[in-house]
């Protein structure tokens, strides 16, 4: 009460029914806006830690607290792990019946990564970097797959990195609002609708596969990894929108374009899938012969890197990937970058709405080292970590070996054709244009194209 | 968790039987003995299967929202969290996290249609404000295991009418439900219980608990329905539940 300036973020009234928990925090700002609520910076006050605050709105059809929701707090209540983002705290305000889940902050994302190496300084992401970052992503995958959990919304804004602090260039895999355990499904998968945001959406999703498996992460992370290295999305088709699921034949077109057409010799379960079935013209029509990947992404085919990408994207694959298929060692840069901080609107408190006064400019690009160095992108720590550089040499049989085991990907069916919840403001920017809202704590963005939920 | 029952919640939040009989000090203010605590739960553990039945949900979400019913009241009281609208809410909650939601407005259509006891009926407003307090109450944990992946039967779904549940690793319940089949139909298991090296001694405890409570309430057979509970009358459920309605 006696705070209400730090802890409304300098709202001031409407502090009648405010809940105690609030007290605990400071509000910075707010950091990004979604379809269903708010992401905020807020420091505790206790220990002056970051915390990234998702306050999900009050569901206006009479349906309690949304599925999104209660998966983030069901999954991430169980699980822990150094490369999956850590809920900290569930706050509830009975009052006006909203629910605040608090994360760890982590102030940069792979989105924001890639979009300041392409647009600010101009050349790739130095190797040893997106190697680490890769194997961060893959250690963290690895734990969820091994515990039953399809995360099934893998993009670059999704991954959160942790800026200077002690966990300083450690990989954070956020947002399970799509996330299920699918182990025994009661019910099948396919009733969650449309999975994956499109651009990272794997090819028997797109081609109405019912039933899908872990491999469907797997191949987000390889259109991450070619996006590491190239600094733009791999597949960058143009979504068709449309209820329910419409066939999304620019997308395809894209991924046969680079990895040639399909066909049932390499991808045995193929003509089961129901676009392939009927949409026959753009899938059997071979346009593309055969994969150009390799130049794409500028690999040699015979690299190492190339073999682990190839894997990732190969239309029937399978999860856990074969092993030994981790990168070799590239020789580590020196330079350290500073990407800068995420940006703060400080004009808006934890009721969303916003002051007279202006949103100031958040302290300019806190310098963070941006990993390049072996030295900064593994946090300082006594115990040597994994991505140093002896420890890559090492990691195969250990980190790999999970990936062995084969698991079937996209074995056809009927296409259930239910009706997907567009949600609210889902209407956003065509894909192509680069700008965006989202502050990576897998709230919508613009720019990038969103994922449709459905329940 | 979900593969690994050993570093999930459900494991580490296993308590001690004395920890679940007790009735709440506010509960026994209101003169409610630990039988009639039982009586209640056992009576809404019928209740949630019965209104699951009418919306047509699976074993497993019945399973996980008498497991969030019971879970509840080893922290709240009867009282202050009527159980008549805990239990819907608990089989909405429990659909949510099964990925198998059934709306809120079918719960409070059919608790219309069965319950001629105008005190069960609410309104969706009322299950979605005692959601949240559930998720509190349940402290956010809504991932619970179950006995059923190695036996789907009537016998599991009877060890719900206990707090087994809150006590014992599934599988050793699910064992301990094996070795009371066996038993009755005087099958040899000796040596098939000696290789799975498990202790013995807790699993013949948990099934004489079973057998125990069978015999208590004079359960006819292994139904799993609410109609062979023939030791729990109405008017006794009633009584208990009338103690903690607010006096004028």
């Amino acid at each position: 009460m006696g705070d209400g300036r730090a802890v409304a973020g300098g709202g001031g009234g409407g502090g009648s029914n405010r809940p105690a928990w609030l007290q605990q925090y400071d509000l910075v700002g707010k950091i990004g806006e979604g379809t269903y609520g708010l992401v905020f910076l807020a420091k505790t006050k206790l220990r002056k830690s970051c915390i990234a605050i998702k306050k999900f709105k009050q569901s206006k059809d009479g349906d309690g607290v949304s599925p999104t929701a209660i998966r983030e707090i069901m999954l991430l209540r169980e699980i822990s792990q150094e490369n999956v983002v850590k809920l900290v705290n569930v706050h509830i305000n009975h009052a006006d019946m909203s629910l605040y889940l608090a994360f760890d902050y982590a102030d940069h994302d792979l989105y924001e990564i890639i979009r300041y190496h392409r647009e600010k300084l101009n050349q790739p992401i130095n190797q040893y970097t997106v190697k680490s970052l890769l194997w961060q992503l893959l250690n963290g995958l690895n734990y969820l797959h091994s515990n039953w959990i399809i995360h099934r919304d893998l993009k670059p804004s999704n991954i959160l990195v942790m800026g200077e602090g002690e966990e300083q260039g450690v990989v954070k895999i956020a947002d399970f609002g799509l996330a299920r355990i699918y182990q025994a499904p009661l019910k099948p998968l396919s009733d969650n609708g449309v999975v994956v945001t499109i651009w990272y959406r794997a090819p028997e999703l797109l081609l109405g596969g019912k039933h899908y498996t872990s491999a469907v992460d797997m191949w987000a992370v390889g259109c991450i990894f070619a996006e590491l290295l190239t600094l733009k999305p791999l597949f960058q088709g143009a979504e068709v929108k449309g209820t329910p699921n419409p066939f999304q034949a620019d997308q395809l077109d894209k991924i046969f374009k680079v990895l040639g057409n399909p066909n049932p010799e390499k991808w045995p379960t193929l003509s089961y899938l129901p676009h392939y079935q009927s949409d026959q013209h753009h899938i059997q029509t071979v346009k593309y012969e055969s994969s150009c990947l390799h130049s794409y992404v500028h690999l040699a085919l015979k690299s190492p890197a190339y073999d682990l990408l190839s894997k990732m994207l190969e239309y029937f694959r399978i999860d856990p990937l074969p092993g030994r298929n981790a990168l070799v060692p590239i020789q580590p840069g020196e330079k350290i970058i500073n990407y800068p901080a995420r940006p703060v609107d400080t004009s808006t408190d934890f009721e969303g709405t916003t002051s007279i006064q202006p949103p100031q400019p958040v302290s300019a690009a806190v310098a963070i080292p941006g990993s390049v160095a072996a030295s900064s992108v593994v946090p300082p720590r006594a115990v040597p970590r994994p991505i140093s550089m002896i420890g890559m040499q090492r990691m195969p049989p250990a980190s790999m070996a999970a990936f062995n085991i084969a698991s079937q990907a996209g074995i056809g069916g009927l296409n259930p054709g239910g009706i997907p919840i567009q949600r609210g403001a889902a209407a956003q920017g065509h894909p192509q244009q680069l700008r965006r809202k989202d502050p990576g704590m897998g709230m919508q963005n613009t720019g990038y194209p969103q994922q449709k939920r459905r329940f | 968790m979900a593969a690994n029952f050993w570093t999930s919640s459900h494991y580490k939040q296993l308590v001690e039987q004395d920890k679940i009989d007790v009735v709440h000090p506010i509960d026994k203010e209101r003169g409610l003995t630990l039988e009639e605590f039982k009586l209640i739960k056992i009576h809404m553990t019928n209740h949630i299967w019965k209104l699951a039945q009418h919306v047509k949900v699976r074993q497993r979400v019945i399973a996980t929202a008498v497991t969030y019913f019971r879970r509840v009241y080893t922290r709240k009281s009867l009282t202050e969290y009527d159980p008549r609208l805990v239990t819907t809410t608990c089989l909405y909650l429990a659909s949510k996290a099964e990925e198998s939601t059934v709306q809120a407005r079918l719960l409070v259509f059919y608790i219309k249609k069965i319950c001629t006891d105008e005190k069960y009926r609410c309104e969706i407003k009322d299950i979605l404000e005692m959601e949240m307090k559930l998720l509190e109450a349940l402290d956010y944990y809504l991932v619970v295991f179950h006995p059923y992946r190695p036996l789907l039967q009537g016998l599991v779904n009877d060890t719900y009418k206990m707090d087994l549940i809150l006590i014992h690793p599934p599988y050793m319940i699910a064992l301990a439900c094996i070795y009371i089949a066996s038993v009755l139909k005087d099958k040899e298991t000796t040596a098939w219980f000696e290789e799975l090296r498990v202790d013995m001694n807790v699993v013949k405890n948990i099934a004489i608990e079973i057998l125990d409570f069978y015999d208590f309430y004079r359960v006819e057979s292994f139904k799993g329905m609410a109609e062979s509970f023939k030791g729990i009358s109405d008017e006794k459920i009633n009584a208990a539940l009338h103690k903690l309605t607010p006096k004028p």
